[in-house]
């Protein structure tokens, strides 16, 4: 079978690698983006229900855990569990909870999605707290 | 449809509602929310190749009605029903294109075309774009998954009678 490709096959494959390679290179570009510049940052988790932003809470200033219930529209909860610098789903009533096993997240690589309940956890960071306490030197991008 | 049709197509879709029942009790290898192995589109697969269009929609769209109720994940049932039509769509349109030859990439596209219809439709739900990250991991998983089917299916040819 790998002899006497036609032309289409040939490059209906070209594509299929390109999109593996493009894939691959997305994924790491992403995570080197993290480990690399994320000092004096504040980290914010945004919590976001059909869409709409329900709350954000600022996981930097976090110091003791706690924990929150978020009810979905059509029925149905996910406890969220804030920590110091990390938030995640500890307990949820949807049928494969893989928003619990997606665990802690403390970096903006990969949301915590619950479809179900159509609840996405998304982190970004920010540098708020350095504009009042120190003059920027420099912007460089 | 001869009554001997009718039941070789009821066997397909009994075959398919199994392997579907099987790869429902593993859990999940990765704790990403779409990636799963796929099992169930060798029978699809065999039936494009062996069988017909016609064959291949009818018993996709009963194992996926049939399996939202026999495992109660009616949840489920949007994101699996426009995955399984994208990439039937996209597996229809190749194997066409392929000459009905190369069935591993006719499976690796529609592995890409299921996690492309799943990921539409939880754009759709959430309204949120940043599950968009998922997309790197979903393309990724779904060329590797569908090239596992594909060599199924392949290794499955004149294993299985075709259709007379």
């Amino acid at each position: 079978m790998f002899r006497n490709r036609s032309k289409t096959a040939g490059r209906l494959l070209l594509l299929i690698f390109l999109l593996a390679a493009g894939s691959l290179a997305a994924i790491f570009i992403r995570a080197f983006g993290f480990f690399t510049k994320n000092d004096g940052k504040v980290l914010i988790a945004d919590l976001y229900q059909d869409g709409a932003l329900l709350t954000s809470i600022n996981l930097t200033a976090v110091t003791e855990s706690y924990t929150f219930s978020v009810n979905a529209p059509g029925g149905g909860s996910n406890l969220v569990e804030v920590r110091p610098g990390e938030i995640g789903i500890r307990e949820a009533d949807c049928p494969d909870r893989i928003c619990v096993r997606q665990g802690y997240i403390h970096t903006s690589l990969l949301p915590i999605t619950c479809l179900p309940h159509r609840l996405v956890i998304q982190l970004r960071t920010d540098n708020t707290d350095q504009i009042d306490t120190e003059v920027p030197d420099a912007v460089v991008r | 449809m001869s009554p001997k049709k009718l039941a070789t197509l009821g066997l397909f879709t009994t075959m398919s509602l199994i392997i579907y029942g099987v790869e429902c009790a593993i859990p999940p290898l990765v704790p990403i929310p779409g990636i799963k192995l796929g099992l169930a589109n060798i029978v699809t697969l065999v039936l494009l190749r062996d069988f017909s269009l016609r064959d291949a929609i009818l018993v996709l769209l009963a194992r996926i009605l049939l399996s939202a109720l026999l495992f109660g994940q009616a949840l489920s049932l949007l994101y699996s029903l426009t995955g399984g039509i994208v990439s039937l769509f996209l597996m229809a349109l190749f194997h066409h294109f392929l000459r009905k030859k190369e069935i591993v990439i006719t499976s690796i596209l529609g592995g890409i075309g299921h996690n492309l219809g799943q990921i539409a439709v939880a754009l759709f739900l959430t309204k949120t774009i940043g599950i968009l990250a998922y997309l790197p991991f979903l393309l990724l998983s779904g060329i590797l998954t569908g090239c596992f089917t594909g060599f199924c299916a392949h290794f499955l040819q004149g294993r299985i009678p075709r259709d007379r």
